[in-house]
């Protein structure tokens, strides 16, 4: 029983934790905006501790487990909700009536999913699975992972993938934070009326912000 | 004034349905939307031909009866009205317009512009009533209700059932109809008796009858013609979520 319902709720809650992952991330990012030499000590120091943590051993696996019931459960309520509209209509004007983006949550998110395939390929496999180019030690005897996000981004067509693709997830997440509050049934008018202005922020600053970084790296 | 009229002819629920062409010359600015389909029913008599099914009974906004998607909108162009509400004026001399009926798997087609709304019926079965039988009308101030729990109550009664819900969502989630039934009365003292079992029922039937899961988009609010409020979906999960934890 309300097993539609159930779906949506790891929906949610999946999501509401990725979106608290992504100011995680979205932070230590910032530290590759710093000069070459600082930036270099600092990220890789960062992502060691990082890795020789076991708390964070833990949230890792909650997080691998969020972007695959996160996946997974949106692929069913899109199939489960599609079976329930079996005819389109000849015209539709959803512009009107609502954003762009809440009616293509299924396609923004595919764009997204390709973007964590390709992000995943260049860092995680590299760095953690030791697939393709192994990753050198810095001085410091710290795995390198400033020289590989600065060579990634000296390539141009790496950047403009990476930049393009803060777009959709700025779309994604300004529909989905907000969303995932009234799904958990907080319903409260004017907290919602807040939390609109909030997800349009958080939105705006994770977008902008993971899509100038490779940008301000390239150039430096 | 002209208009070319596109309309959804389907002889009935097993007929494949297609848009046919119609041009009506002699319409005016005062006549509402339906008055304009009447008339041209008129003319499609005159001629021998089959007339066009559509739904309508009070034709000032209060029955819910009528429903169509008016290019591409529900209840057409413009935001919270019924489709007796809408008038010839909001168009342009010469304009197309396209007219289908709700489309939903819930809402299967009877005949042309008509669809079989009894889902609606169902989810109201299992719940949307209070099944003590309470006499007479009791003594006003036997049971006080703050000003602003009234309030809410009534905005959630003031759903009429038409439909444009469902019609617009892109998942055809019947969310906005169900919580406002259960709103209704988990609100009031009289329906709290039975809130949990209410709200656990009444969302149960809304998945067995078919309907999508919502997903925000926020048409809903947009067409409905009695502004009920998309906050009364999260207050509806707040509630299933408290009926399932309390049983």
């Amino acid at each position: 029983m309300h097993l539609k319902f159930i779906r949506k709720l790891i929906l949610a809650l999946s999501g509401l934790f990725l979106c608290l992952f992504l100011i995680v991330h979205l932070s230590a990012n910032c530290l590759l905006i710093f000069p070459e030499a600082t930036a270099r000590v600092l990220y890789n120091t960062y992502s060691t501790t990082l890795r020789e943590s076991t708390f964070i051993k833990v949230i890792s696996y909650f997080l691998y487990a969020s972007i695959i019931l996160h996946v997974w459960y949106a692929l069913l309520t899109t199939i489960s909700n599609r079976k329930s509209k079996p005819q389109k209509y000849v015209v539709n004007r959803t512009n009107e009536n609502s954003t762009w983006s809440s009616q293509n949550m299924g396609l923004i998110g595919i764009l997204i999913l390709l973007f964590i395939v390709v992000h995943l390929a260049n860092f995680w496999a590299r760095i953690k699975l030791g697939l393709g180019e192994e990753v050198l030690l810095d001085k410091h005897g710290n795995k390198d992972v400033y020289e590989v996000t600065y060579s990634l981004f000296q390539n141009f067509y790496f950047v403009i993938f990476y930049s393009l693709l803060a777009f959709p997830l700025g779309l994604h997440l300004h529909h989905g934070l907000k969303s995932a509050f009234k799904t958990l049934g907080f319903y409260h008018k004017k907290g919602l009326e807040l939390l609109a202005k909030v997800s349009l922020i958080y939105a705006l600053i994770i977008s902008v912000g993971f899509g100038l970084i490779p940008i301000i790296v390239y150039f430096k | 004034m002209k208009i070319k009229f596109k309309i959804w002819r389907q002889e009935g629920p097993e007929d494949k349905g297609a848009i046919k062409e119609y041009t009506v010359n002699d319409l005016t600015e005062e006549m509402s939307f339906l008055e304009a389909l009447d008339h041209l029913n008129e003319q499609l008599v005159l001629k021998n031909e089959e007339v066009i099914a559509f739904e309508h009974d009070c034709r000032e906004g209060i029955c819910g009866q009528c429903g169509v998607f008016i290019n591409g909108r529900a209840h057409g162009p413009i935001n919270n009205i019924t489709t007796c509400q809408l008038h010839m004026r909001s168009f342009n001399d010469g304009d197309t317009i396209f007219v289908e009926p709700w489309r939903a798997k819930s809402f299967p087609v009877i005949k042309d512009l008509i669809v079989d709304r009894s889902a609606f019926d169902r989810i109201i079965e299992h719940g949307a009533f209070i099944s003590t039988n309470t006499g007479s009308a009791p003594e006003a101030n036997a049971l006080p209700i703050p000003k602003a729990v009234a309030e809410s109550a009534m905005d959630a009664a003031s759903c009429i059932g038409c439909g444009a819900c469902v019609a617009t969502c892109k998942n055809s989630s019947a969310a906005l109809f169900t919580s406002a039934k259960i709103n209704h009365l988990n609100n009031l003292p009289q329906g709290k008796a039975e809130e949990h079992k209410r709200v656990e029922e009444m969302t149960a039937q809304m998945d067995i009858e078919g309907f999508g899961s919502c997903t925000f988009t926020g048409a809903c609010e947009v067409e409905c013609p009695e502004n009920i409020s998309i906050v009364n979906i999260a207050e509806m999960h707040a509630r299933l979520m408290k009926a399932k934890i309390l049983g």
